[in-house]
């Protein structure tokens, strides 16, 4: 067994098809975008090469691009800083409330993800709705009709947007911080109380400390999944009214399919993946520096 | 243990090379059953055959209307099958895509030059001018078409230096849809003037319904709305493409044009949050009478026959022309229209022939022409005087009345006029104008802007 291992060809046989596989799904067609990122190509036709003029546009002459980028991150804050922590409190009612209604609420948390999003879109597109919306009437049954709103109109909208994918988002974040809930040794906490630690200090110091790999793996899924977005924005609002509510990943859609500049779409995406990379590497760098064991 | 580590090591990568190389396998496994399947079809329409001599062929139509069993998409798929009816070695293969899918996918198919045999294309030059000029579509013989009785004009959108590439299918009007019911039982008559119209508009907001709806989230209906209001100020159908052309919208009318459409907007013309709702919800709101009015092209008025409308509404419904602002140039009878979809060949195609002999198929008049009016799906390109039947819906007269008496028609709207960059800026900017995020100072000199 140890000299089949040994021998470089074997290695290399076991190791090509998933080398081949990287190389033709991920490593070329990136390559490919950055061949096309520097052209003027309509998709039809033969590419122009331009150089860095797609560039130079994207940087200093489009401030749609800077607002779905802006609209991306704010997207990532909120999930940190909003979806997460209320992620984690519910995670720890969850696994605190144990029996068979645990397993219930589980269930009912993570439903949102379970249906597809093209309903969730469309059904939050009649809740935000002004005449017949669930929310107005709400407000409306309450006495609070002050508070009405045409909650998908330029002053709302992007609000409007980042909560439903908040929202939309949930059940994931919950389920991951759930299972590392899960994770923690119960002797842990026997032994705690033994010492006398009581109800918060013990989630402060034993529950947060040992969650911390998981908390590490969610909040990078959740900041690329921020950068990733594009389905219920493109159901929702279609980056609009305007480009109030345009995402990178809807905005790079819209220029390379609509508007036939797919050597454009093909710089933004070049964009994005470094962006990508960046958020990954600097996420990692801040994790690495608050590890302590 | 690191025996243990070592096997299951060798276990996963020998799923990884299994998985990759059953995948392999598979498709070439279909690949052999779909070939089997092909010549098991073609022995049977061989078989079938009536002498002839003719080769089978199979004609690949890629089409923008995936609705198989009502308007358009019905007509379609009828004409497919009469005409593999009547040429049993033609079998038609058909993939059909909702409008945007349509055309993300034709960038894909001419991205790796490899376009279906019959397209469905827009003969306005955001769309049509780069596939044309890449040689992507095959070039028609206008004289096969002389007694085709296409509406004089109706080709000039699918040519280039008078080469015509694609036959239009329907001409569209821009009109405004009421429930006259809505409007007779709370005694409002049609409006002939804006004012009346701002008239009607407080009415129906004080009766709480929405006064008119507009598919605002898809942003097209909105830069129609505004070409709508440089024909209607000045009665002009050159102005527009002239100064596109040139581009300088310097002419003082397409700011006009803009304040005027901002004023209607202004009146809360149109339902609560209109750019958030899509067509199918903008149409549900007039469908259902929550809204009197509908803004929207010629097109809808299958609605009137369409059996999924309550009959209370469906039986009711009527159009006129949008009134002109004060001050106009315009006559009452000019109109907003122009001729959009239709049909083309690939330059490309392996059976180039047989498709234009399909393609000239759908459009003998007895087919699309006659179909397409008796059906009351939609006004034809062809001139279909010789159909009318005395049995139109009361919508279908109106219309009739109204393309028969226009004086002027606009010709495309202005998100169509330009390059496919400038259709996405403009509905843009024509979205942000309309939610008052940007006045008609800036939505005309970012207009401006967007055609150099």
């Amino acid at each position: 067994m140890h000299k089949l291992f040994s021998n470089k060809w074997i290695i290399l046989s076991l190791i090509a098809p998933a080398i081949i596989l990287f190389a033709f799904a991920i490593l070329v067609p990136i390559i490919m975008s950055g061949y096309y990122g520097m052209t003027e190509y309509a998709g039809m036709g033969e590419p122009i090469f331009t150089g860095m003029k797609n560039y130079k546009r994207l940087f200093f002459n489009d401030p749609t691009f800077w607002k779905s980028l802006r609209n991306a991150l704010l997207l990532g804050l909120g999930f940190v800083f909003i979806q997460h922590p209320i992620c984690m409190i519910f995670a720890i009612l969850v696994d605190k409330v144990s029996g068979k209604w645990e397993k219930f609420f589980r269930a009912a948390y993570f439903i949102p993800n379970v249906i597809s999003v093209a309903v969730i879109a469309s059904m939050w597109v009649y809740i935000f709705n002004y005449d017949f919306g669930l929310i107005n009437n709400v407000l409306k049954w309450i006495g609070l009709e002050n508070l009405q709103a045409e909650w998908l109109n330029p002053d709302h909208a992007l609000g409007s947007v980042l909560f439903v994918l908040i929202w939309h988002g949930f059940g994931w974040g919950m389920l991951i911080y759930y299972a590392g809930v899960k994770g923690i040794d119960q002797e842990l906490y026997e032994a705690a109380a033994i010492d006398g630690a009581t109800g918060l200090r013990t989630y402060q110091y034993i529950t947060l400390p040992l969650m911390k790999p998981v908390i590490r793996v969610n909040v990078t899924l959740a900041i690329i999944s921020a950068l990733k977005q594009m389905e219920t924005v493109y159901l929702l609002t279609n980056g609009g009214p305007g480009d109030t509510t345009q995402f990178l990943a809807n905005y790079l859609y819209l220029k390379a399919f609509r508007s036939y500049e797919y050597g454009y779409g093909n710089a933004i995406s070049v964009i994005f993946v470094i962006v990508c990379i960046l958020a990954t590497v600097i996420l990692n760098k801040i994790f690495k520096s608050t590890e302590e064991y | 243990m690191r025996k243990m580590k070592r096997v299951v090591g060798l276990f996963l990568m020998f799923t990884l090379i299994l998985s990759i190389t059953a995948c392999g396998s598979k498709t070439e496994q279909k690949a052999d059953k779909e070939a089997d399947v092909q010549s098991e079809e073609t022995t049977q329409e061989t078989n079938t055959e009536d002498g002839a001599g003719t080769e089978p062929v199979t004609i690949k139509l890629f089409t923008n209307l995936p609705d198989r069993t009502t308007g358009q998409g019905f007509l379609e798929q009828q004409i497919i099958d009469k005409y593999m009816q009547e040429n049993p070695n033609v079998t038609i293969e058909i993939e059909a895509l909702q409008d945007e899918a349509y055309k993300t996918k034709f960038t894909a198919y001419t991205s790796s030059n490899n376009l279906p045999d019959v397209l469905s294309v827009w003969g306005q030059p955001a769309f049509i001018d780069p596939v044309i000029n890449s040689g992507y579509l095959a070039e028609l013989n206008e004289a096969d078409y002389a007694d085709y009785n296409f509406i004089p004009g109706s080709l000039a959108g699918f040519s280039k230096n008078g080469k015509i590439y694609g036959l239009p299918r329907n001409t569209d009007i821009q009109v405004v849809f009421y429930n006259k019911k809505l409007f007779a039982d709370n005694g409002i008559s049609v409006p002939t003037t804006m004012q009346e119209l701002y008239d009607v508009a407080d009415k129906f907001n004080a009766l709480g319904i929405a006064p008119c709806s507009i598919d605002g989230k898809d942003k097209w209906p909105l830069a129609i709305m505004y070409t709508d209001f440089i024909m209607k100020l000045t009665g002009d159908n050159t102005l527009l493409p002239n100064s596109i052309g040139a581009k300088d919208l310097s002419d003082p009318n397409f700011k006009k044009a803009a304040d005027a459409m901002n004023e209607l907007i202004s009146k809360d013309f149109f339902q609560k949050s209109f750019t958030a709702s899509d067509y199918g919800a903008s149409r549900n709101l007039f469908a259902q009478g929550k809204a009197a009015m509908f803004y929207m092209g010629s097109w809808e008025m299958s609605m009137a026959t369409d059996e999924a409308i309550p009959e209370e509404v469906r039986n009711n419904i009527g159009a006129f022309n949008l009134p002109s602002p004060d001050g106009a140039k315009s006559k009452t009878t000019d109109l907003s229209a122009w001729n959009g979809g239709g049909y083309a060949v690939a330059e490309k195609s392996p059976v180039k022939e047989e498709a234009i002999k399909f393609l000239n198929y759908i459009y003998k008049p007895e087919n699309w022409a006659k179909g397409a009016w008796q059906n009351g799906i939609c006004i034809p390109a062809q001139s279909y005087e010789e159909y009318l039947t005395g049995n139109e819906t009361e919508v279908q007269q109106t219309l009739t009345n109204l393309l028969s008496q226009a004086t002027n028609i606009s010709g495309t709207p202005i998100n169509d006029c330009g390059t496919p960059t400038f259709k996405t800026t403009s509905e843009d900017l024509s979205q942000q104008f309309a939610t008052g995020m940007i006045d008609s100072e800036t939505f005309v000199s970012k207009l401006n802007e967007a055609l150099q």
